[in-house]
């Protein structure tokens, strides 16, 4: 199974990468953008027996490394 | 203990790299000093002659660097390598009572383990309750800095220190102290009290100011800090690279006192 | 033209024995090889001699073999009339190895290499520049050495250059110094090693082809320093490092033709560098070395293992054999020449003595640095390359990896230039300095230099911001400190392509007066140099031209300067269908300090000292900034060895017998920026009278002429110091004081000034106006 984890900032907590990119964007003539967010991405093969087990596995391993909790927050795309 | 009888271990693993000159700091007082791959404590495919144990150290450092690339985030996959293999002989370790110390990618990897501000006493590797963010500038950035030297008494890297402010280079781009949203003035209010503020940046004039003398925008000017117990140290500023005098004037650099302070706590156990 | 052979992997015989000329080329251009005519003869007939065809492995090894890259066929005997050969007592190894080796004192020796990267950075300039500091990194360690400097000139096009001014397939200048500026700094600052110094130039030349230079220096145990060849026939050749993938295939061809819109496909010639790979290695290597248990090591770059191989063992007058299968590899299905020739990064090649294997292996494997046995020294020169037992390659080392040499036409420049004088003093002086205190190539480089960790490793004891904490100015040369003796090792780089541009024989020599002048000017003797020379299509005459110009200069003034050139780098090609590079001959040079408590910075120390300009100004203005932003024509500044090494001497000797407090060399934008320059980074003003030198205001001001410093010493010594330089008929002048808060000049009855805060001003956001902070 293979799944995206996404790793993004919790509300609140600023965001130099993506203040920084959307003023560069600006600078490059795009008037229209209103925000910029940084977001880290794993693409993350398991081996499991189902979704629920292979969920588990995946939110361990954002708890144990992949989000620091006092900033960070995750989700789980499945790709397939 | 006698100066001959300590051992400071300095550790290392794929991407930490100033470990070299933290050793060469304790070995330029006198003190035995070695750097130590994180692998030496636990793999048996080490030969018997290099394999160690936490327990062989009286003092561990962390030494800056980008350990295992920092490519999840800076200091992370070390802390966790470390929470697996080594988590309970840390917390005896820091339980009792030796110092520990942690410099750039070490303060990262300290606040990743939990163990800095380390409220809880009793679980010195845990979870996480600070984080060392991206720099305001959102840059790598490499340069001098002023600190104000505010602890009581109860770090014992810093027992020694007389002059109010020091000057340490710092060289990241992850070093914005971050507290929990919403618990920042009560974190703040427990720091002070319990005297675990060691280091805050300064201007030119002593002040508390902005950047660049702040250099990454960290809450409440904050450069080090030390756990409830004062035994473990973390700090984003470089105090071995200022071993001997920046501006090469005289002999002794602003950093030393820091590797004196804690051979002399340790003489004294 | 090709037939596939027989066997369970991928092989084909190359059909070169009955092909006429026209199927010759065909067959060069379609296997991608960069080899002409003449060159594909020579292979047809040695195999006719051998009475078969080439395998694909075989006739891809010799395109590596030959390429311009690889075996230098355009520069070398250039290179060997005019700048080789310059001895010293105290060099170890020059020219013949991947770094070269000089004596730093009893114990030690410092190794010091210089190359480009600059076709990589131009497709990729992130991933480009990042494998040039992994490359250079190699070939200081591969000596045994431990890396302790990194240096990197860079050159851009103009960073206002607007969007329609790119031609296809070119990218932006910020773009690129973007990319190039983060490569350097992610790969830099994680394997640890400090970037201490560097040059940011910016040229209209440059927009189709950047420049990325890089360099690194090294220290070692003199009775540690091993060399880039086989030990002994019977020694184990074992790989170690990165896995082998089909990255960077092609990559020294792709660097030995010029570039074109079609570059962009050419991607995969860039390689992908991992830091993290590489730190280890520096380790495992180095504690091998201290350990003394191999007999040769050669880094793994251009040509990748059919170049290694084949250049270990003929230096060391042996052959080898090499199991393909054995290699450890990134992805399947390799055909046998792509192993061969892969470019794949991080790796390293050490030959060992078979009772030394199992140790070496483990030492590896310490440090979870992947390890392979691939092969052995043989007695006889031949070269065999084995795949899972059928053999797919037989050469003589000795026809491979000799190489070719050309003796290229060239058509000097040094009568044609014209140099007319066309200056005249600005309309306003004010904003004359101004405008060249802004101008990107003048300005403040913080914004890069701060990116890069340049203390790591605790040793740097002269940075390369110098001055007020946080409110720097530029020194001329960083300081390492590489033992624990208090002798330092001073590095610089120097070259200024306008002039060389403008007139590449004076312009050369200028770059060379101001790497000894950088050198001098923190306290440092001058000891040896490296040279990465960076042109334009060498089949060009008049491109060819500009490089023997330069080497000619610079063999004069290094032979008659008694400074040996260590190392060395050519990159012809730099050339693109809108125009060719300046010439780009980027010098790296090293000096000796023997207490590195007495070196010197650049910034003023003190209010009310005075300020001397030792050296002779002359209306030199050909490719001088003045000239450039006005748009004038004139002469490139002249020197020569006799007069450069008698102010530098005795510069150096002023520094013992007198308190001289900051030194600051003069080069772009002459004494008007240099006095700039140290006042702001010490926050105080200057007030300078130019009475006493002769020639026009805006000469003395703006003017580039070599040799030249400016000193601060106390008003006490002043005279004293002035009569020094007297005595030895020298020229020194008194210009002036420190002090206050304005830059103020006087002239006779002309004077004007300029607030100090407006001169930083312009001088600190000349290139983040461009770049953003």
């Amino acid at each position: 199974m293979i799944a995206d984890v996404y790793i993004y900032l919790k509300e609140g907590v600023a965001d130099p990468e993506g203040e920084a990119t959307k003023k560069a964007l600006r600078l490059l003539g795009f008037k229209n953008v209103k925000k910029v967010s940084s977001r880290k991405v794993f693409r993350i093969e398991v081996d499991a027996r189902n979704r629920e087990e292979a969920e588990r596995e995946i939110s361990g391993m954002c708890e144990k490394l992949l989000a620091n909790p006092v900033i960070q927050k995750y989700t789980i795309q499945w790709v397939e | 203990m006698q100066k001959e009888d300590l051992k400071i271990a300095v550790i290392r693993i794929e991407g930490t790299n100033c470990e070299e000159e933290t050793v060469m700091a304790f070995r330029n007082l006198g003190v035995f000093s070695e750097a130590v791959h994180l692998k030496q404590f636990y793999s048996d495919m080490i030969r018997d002659s290099e394999q160690r144990s936490l327990t062989d150290y009286n003092c561990i450092v962390f030494p800056g660097g980008f350990s295992a690339g920092d490519y999840v985030r800076a200091g992370a996959v070390f802390s966790a390598r470390i929470k697996s293999v080594l988590r309970d002989d840390l917390r005896d370790f820091i339980n009792s009572g030796y110092p520990v110390l942690g410099i750039c990618n070490g303060f990262q990897i300290l606040a990743e383990l939990g163990a800095l501000p380390g409220f809880d006493e009793d679980k010195p590797v845990g979870k996480q309750e600070m984080a060392l963010g991206i720099n305001d500038s959102n840059r790598f950035e490499c340069r001098p800095s002023l600190l104000k030297h505010e602890n009581r008494g109860k770090c014992v890297f810093t027992k020694a220190l007389e002059k109010e402010i020091v000057m340490f280079p710092v060289a990241h781009a992850e070093g914005k102290v971050i507290f929990p949203a919403g618990k920042e003035e009560d974190y703040i209010d427990r720091l002070r009290k319990n005297d675990q503020i060691v280091f805050r940046y300064v201007d030119a004039g002593g002040n508390y100011a902005g950047y660049p003398w702040n250099p990454n925008g960290s809450i409440y000017n904050i450069a080090g800090l030390c756990n409830v117990r004062g035994n473990v140290l973390g700090l984003m500023p470089h105090p071995e690279r200022v071993f001997f005098d920046y501006y090469r004037k005289n002999e002794i650099g602003d950093g030393r006192t820091i590797f004196e302070s804690v051979i002399e706590y340790l003489l004294s156990l | 033209m090709f037939s596939k052979v027989n066997v369970p992997f991928e092989l084909y015989e190359i059909k070169i024995l009955d092909a006429d000329d026209g199927r010759l080329l065909k067959i060069s251009q379609e296997l991608g090889l960069a080899l002409s005519l003449d060159e594909m003869r020579r292979i047809q007939d040695y195999f006719h001699k051998k009475g078969r065809n080439p395998y694909d492995i075989e006739i891809q090894s010799i395109a590596q073999a030959w390429s311009e890259h690889c075996c230098y066929k355009s520069s070398k005997y250039y290179l060997k009339k005019y700048l080789f050969g310059i001895s010293a007592d105290y060099v170890i190894s020059a020219i013949e190895e991947d770094a070269g080796v000089a004596e730093f004192d009893e114990e030690y020796a410092y190794v010091v290499a210089l190359e480009s990267h600059n076709h990589p950075s131009a497709i990729e300039p992130y991933g480009g520049a990042a494998t040039g500091i992994g490359g250079i990194l190699r070939d200081v360690l591969c000596m045994g050495a431990q890396p302790i400097a990194l240096v990197d000139p860079l050159f851009f096009g103009n960073p206002d250059t607007s969007e329609d001014e790119i031609p296809a397939g070119t990218k932006h200048p910020l773009y690129l110094l973007s990319g190039v500026v983060s490569g350097i700094r992610d790969y830099g600052n994680r394997v640890g090693i400090p970037t201490v110094s560097g040059l940011l130039f910016f040229d209209e030349s440059y927009l189709t082809n950047c420049i990325v230079n890089v360099g690194c220096v090294g220290i070692a145990r003199k009775n540690r320093i091993i060399h880039s060849r086989a030990g002994n026939a019977g020694d184990i050749f074992i790989l170690a490092g990165g896995l082998t993938g089909r990255d960077g295939i092609h990559g020294v061809t792709f660097a030995s033709a010029e570039l074109d819109e079609k570059s962009e496909e050419l991607r995969s010639a860039v390689q992908l560098g991992n830091p993290i790979i590489k730190e280890p290695i520096i380790h495992a290597c180095l504690e091998i070395v201290e350990k003394e248990l191999l007999t040769g090591m050669k880094d793994l770059g251009g040509g990748g293992l059919s170049c290694v191989v084949g250049e270990m063992a003929l230096s060391a007058g042996f052959g080898a054999e090499v199991h393909l299968e054995k290699v450890l590899l990134k992805e399947e299905n390799m055909a046998p020449w792509e192993i061969w020739v892969s470019e794949s990064q991080e790796r390293m090649m050490v030959t060992v003595e078979p009772k030394h294997v199992d140790e070496v292996l483990y030492i590896f494997q310490k440090w979870d640095v992947p390890a392979t046995i691939i092969g052995s020294v043989t007695a006889e020169k031949t070269l065999r390359v084995f795949h899972h037992g059928y053999k797919i390659y037989e050469m003589d080392i000795e026809f491979v990896t000799s190489g070719v040499e050309y003796c290229r036409q060239y058509a000097s420049l040094k009568e044609t230039v014209d140099e007319t004088d066309s200056t005249a003093p600005p309309e306003s002086y004010e904003e004359a300095l101004l405008e060249i205190l802004k101008h990107p190539n003048v300005a403040s480089k913080e914004w890069v230099i701060r990116q890069y960790d340049h203390e790591v490793r605790a040793s740097t004891f002269l940075r390369p911001l110098q001055g007020r904490l946080n409110l720097e100015g530029h020194g001329d040369a960083s300081i390492i400190k590489p033992t624990i003796s208090s002798k330092g090792l001073a590095i610089t780089v120097a070259v200024n392509p306008w002039l060389i541009k403008k007139n590449p024989y004076w312009g050369t020599a200028s770059a060379f007066d101001e790497l000894v002048r950088n050198l001098t000017a923190v306290n440092s003797t001058p000891h040896s140099f490296a040279d990465c020379l960076n042109f334009g299509n060498p089949e060009k005459e008049k491109r060819m031209g500009e490089f023997v110009d330069c080497v000619e200069a610079l063999g004069w003034m290094a032979r008659g300067m008694k400074i040996p050139c260590l190392s060395g780098n050519v990159s012809f090609y730099n050339e693109t269908p809108y125009g060719s590079i300046a010439p780009t001959p980027t010098l790296l040079g090293i000096g000796i300090i023997e207490d590195i408590k007495n070196a010197i910075t650049s910034d003023f120390k003190k209010r009310r000292n005075a300020i001397v300009l030792v050296g002779e100004t002359r209306k030199e203005f050909g490719g001088s900034v003045y000239s450039r932003i006005f748009r004038m024509n004139g002469k490139v500044p002249r020197t020569s060895p006799e007069k450069l090494k008698n102010y530098s001497n005795t510069l150096l000797e002023s520094f013992r017998e007198f308190d001289v407090k900051s030194c600051h060399d003069l080069s772009e934008g002459g004494l008007a920026v240099a006095l700039a320059e140290m006042c702001i980074a010490s926050g105080m003003g200057a007030r300078i009278n130019l009475s006493e030198m002769k020639d026009e205001t805006y000469t003395k001001l703006f003017s580039e002429s070599n040799t030249r410093w400016l000193t601060e010493v106390s008003e006490r010594e002043l005279e004293d110091y002035i009569s020094f330089f007297k005595s030895r008929n020298l020229t020194a002048s008194s210009i002036g004081n420190t002090g206050g808060d304005v830059l103020e000049f006087t002239d006779g009855k002309f004077s004007f000034e300029i607030p100090l805060e407006e001169a930083e001003k312009a001088w600190r956001t000349g290139l983040t106006r461009f770049t953003g902070w």
